[in-house]
């Protein structure tokens, strides 16, 4: 009375199959080797497929990834009149100060329209690693571009955008004290962008031409006759 | 047809799953060396205690003075300056170590 079981044994593949399948396999491979994996993890691209993916961009991401803070409205770009550039909007004036713990370092940038201008002047209580730069938005080439490279305290000056994009500083506290780092602005920007060494960014508000107020006058004194 | 429909979700995955990785950014991690071994290095933030576990490779940068010096120099306790990349503090790659003076205390 005992019933009996037929096991089915698979049958192994024959050989030609096998290496069929193991060239398809590597094949299968190779080709995502060369259009997915080389471009994303060492920018390779022999076939393009990189670029047109945009995987080229994760092997070699720019340090600041560009950010348009610009707000919507009338882009404040110049326009020539002889020596005269006009606009269509007043200028935004901008005070930020910073302390910089030791070895942390800021970016702290404005969006400027090409050909717009904004003065300035910082300083810093200790001499700081610094550069001025821009970068582009939009695209364009070089995506990053420095204006003045060097470890200064102090700099005052006035800055034409070349391009349009977020132009400002990069300041690091080279040291093991603190510094505090002071910047006075003026100029047609539009917004401010600030990024900080452990990665936190904000948009600054920036200061309309009406938060100021004329300087009292002084009392009637005795000077002049 | 069913094989065929599964190689195809193995690739669509591949693709999508590349996706993330687009998110690579830098970060500075400043603090102590609590922890190093041959492909690791566990640095104590001063900022706020956080320890922040990272991998090493042989493209790792070890520094001092701006000098390029061997990685047998990192040892536990001395205060540096980390600059990695990756998606998060969880998955970074560290780029270059400076070994820097400790900060004065505030």
């Amino acid at each position: 009375m005992t019933s009996k079981t037929e096991v089915q044994t698979p049958t192994p593949p024959s050989l030609s199959t096998l290496a069929t399948t193991t060239v398809i396999a590597l094949v299968v491979a190779g080709v995502l080797l060369v259009t997915i994996v080389l471009p994303a993890e060492y920018a390779i691209d022999p076939v393009g497929t990189g670029r047109w993916l945009g995987l080229t961009e994760i092997a070699s991401p720019s340090l600041t990834p560009v950010e348009d803070v610009s707000p919507a409205g009338a882009a404040l770009a110049p326009v020539q009149n002889g020596p005269v550039g006009e606009y269509p909007a007043e200028f935004k004036l901008d005070v930020f100060e910073i302390t910089l713990q030791p070895y942390e370092y800021v970016e702290y940038k404005y969006h400027l329209e090409q050909g717009a201008t904004m003065l300035y002047s910082w300083t810093a209580n200790a001499p700081v690693i610094h550069d001025l730069h821009g970068e582009r938005v939009g695209g364009g080439e070089p995506a990053e571009e420095s204006f003045d490279k060097q470890d200064r305290r102090q700099a005052s000056g006035s800055l034409t955008a070349p391009f349009t994009g977020i132009h400002g500083w990069y300041w690091e506290n080279p040291g093991g004290e603190p510094v505090t780092i002071r910047l006075t602005s003026s100029g047609f920007y539009s917004s401010a962008l600030e990024i900080r060494s452990d990665r936190t960014r904000r948009t600054r508000k920036l200061r309309p031409l009406e938060t100021l107020s004329p300087i009292p006058e002084e009392s009637a004194g005795t000077g002049g006759r | 047809m069913t094989r065929r429909l599964m190689i195809l979700g193995m690739l669509a995955g591949l693709v999508v799953g590349a996706a993330p990785a687009a998110a690579h950014d830098d970060y500075r991690i400043i603090g102590t060396v609590t922890k190093i071994t041959a492909k690791t290095l566990d640095v104590k933030q001063t900022k706020d205690g956080k320890t922040i576990s990272m991998r090493t490779d042989e493209a790792t940068l070890v520094t001092r003075d701006k000098k390029k010096v061997s990685t047998t120099e990192l040892k536990t306790g001395l205060s540096v300056v980390v600059d990695a990349r990756g998606d998060s503090l969880e998955d970074l790659v560290v780029l270059e170590v400076r070994i820097v003076p400790s900060p004065t205390k505030k």
